[in-house]
């Protein structure tokens, strides 16, 4: 931290502080602005339980070994998640059918049916910023934005 | 917009769904995002990714927010999170070989709390010169210019004599000492790991 009581420590934080707003890129601007287009006032939320990937340990991976494991709930509703190598697979718990949808940013949602027992396996999914739609017979759920 | 807006009043138009509100606060933000993200070396792929998500959190985190001058520090804190978490998922997916045993290592944060606390105050830094009188910000931008900008040139662009940009500067930086953002930060108490003189 720098003596901000002199001039020209104070120029030099000031020069340091503009050139990290400079590095910004359009891209990137461009993407956060486009977020507010998701904004749901009445999307009734899954908060993320717990994520694997920051469990102690979680680097040491062998074969067979799932994929990371991701959990979400709100209302009566969890929903559990493996993330393999390309694509997804679930349960919708208290178990019972449902449609689960992938949302991403910039394609079309991809909506798969859970079957009686709550599983559904979405195939493909990429890396990036996704969410999911729980729809049951009484609800409709939408989790929080993770990163695959 | 205009930057000195209030980021009370941003956040309650972004909540009644003003995409200009939104674009500033995104304005304001994005750069200790991006700071944050930086610190991490991420790719540059994981990186957009993270950020776009940290943007996607807030628009729903938004509405429940209460306080907006926690904003800054909810931002942070949820970036360095999408940052470990994802740095975490892709050492999921890498085999490891376990004769190599720096790949064994639990996923550690190797940023340190002094880099994150710099982070935050080159935010306090932008904010502080945004609350500027415009005049006075164009003046301190010009100077802080690089390559830098000769004085005759400034003069002429500001309209002001050579003569003032010396005395106008020492006021500007005065002025800006005294906004709430940087006297926070002269006064904040010492943190672990980042040193304060």
């Amino acid at each position: 931290m720098s003596d901000l009581s002199d001039d020209d420590e104070l120029m030099a934080a000031l020069a340091e502080a503009v050139a990290e707003a400079d590095a910004v890129t359009d891209r990137r601007r461009e993407a956060a602005r486009a977020a507010f287009s998701w904004r749901s006032v009445d999307a009734e939320l899954m908060e993320l339980l717990h994520d694997s990937a920051l469990e102690a340990g979680a680097a040491v991976r062998g074969p067979g070994d799932p994929g990371r494991l991701l959990s979400f709930g709100g209302g009566s509703l969890t929903i559990e998640l493996e993330v393999g190598a390309g694509a997804v697979t679930g349960q919708v718990l208290p178990a019972q059918a449902a449609a689960v949808a992938l949302q991403r940013t910039g394609a079309e949602d991809r909506t798969v049916a859970a079957d009686g027992a709550g599983f559904f396996r979405i195939e493909e999914v990429g890396s990036g910023p996704v969410r999911f739609v729980v729809t049951t017979s009484e609800a409709t759920l939408t989790t929080a934005w993770v990163t695959l | 917009m205009d930057p000195s807006y209030s980021l009370q009043a941003l956040v309650s138009s972004a909540k009644e769904g003003d995409q200009d509100a939104w674009n500033a606060i995104v304005e304001r933000y994005l750069p200790l995002v991006c700071a944050v993200v930086r610190r991490h070396r991420l790719s540059e792929a994981d990186g957009d990714d993270v950020c776009q998500t940290v943007w996607l959190r807030l628009v729903e985190h938004l509405h429940g927010l209460r306080e907006p001058a926690a904003l800054p520090g909810w931002i942070s804190t949820t970036t360095r999170n999408e940052c470990l978490r994802l740095i975490a998922a892709r050492k999921r997916m890498t085999p490891v070989d376990p004769m190599d045993s720096g790949s064994l290592e639990e996923v550690t944060d190797d940023v340190s709390g002094a880099d994150l606390i710099a982070v935050e105050e080159r935010q306090a830094l932008r904010e502080a010169l945004a609350q500027l009188p415009a005049g006075r910000r164009e003046l301190l931008l010009m100077l802080l210019a690089d390559p830098p900008i000769p004085y005759a040139d400034i003069s002429e662009r500001l309209g002001v004599p050579v003569g003032s940009i010396g005395p106008t500067r020492a006021r500007a930086l005065e002025q800006l000492r005294n906004t709430r953002a940087v006297r926070a930060l002269m006064s904040a108490p010492l943190e672990p790991g980042g040193g304060r003189r």
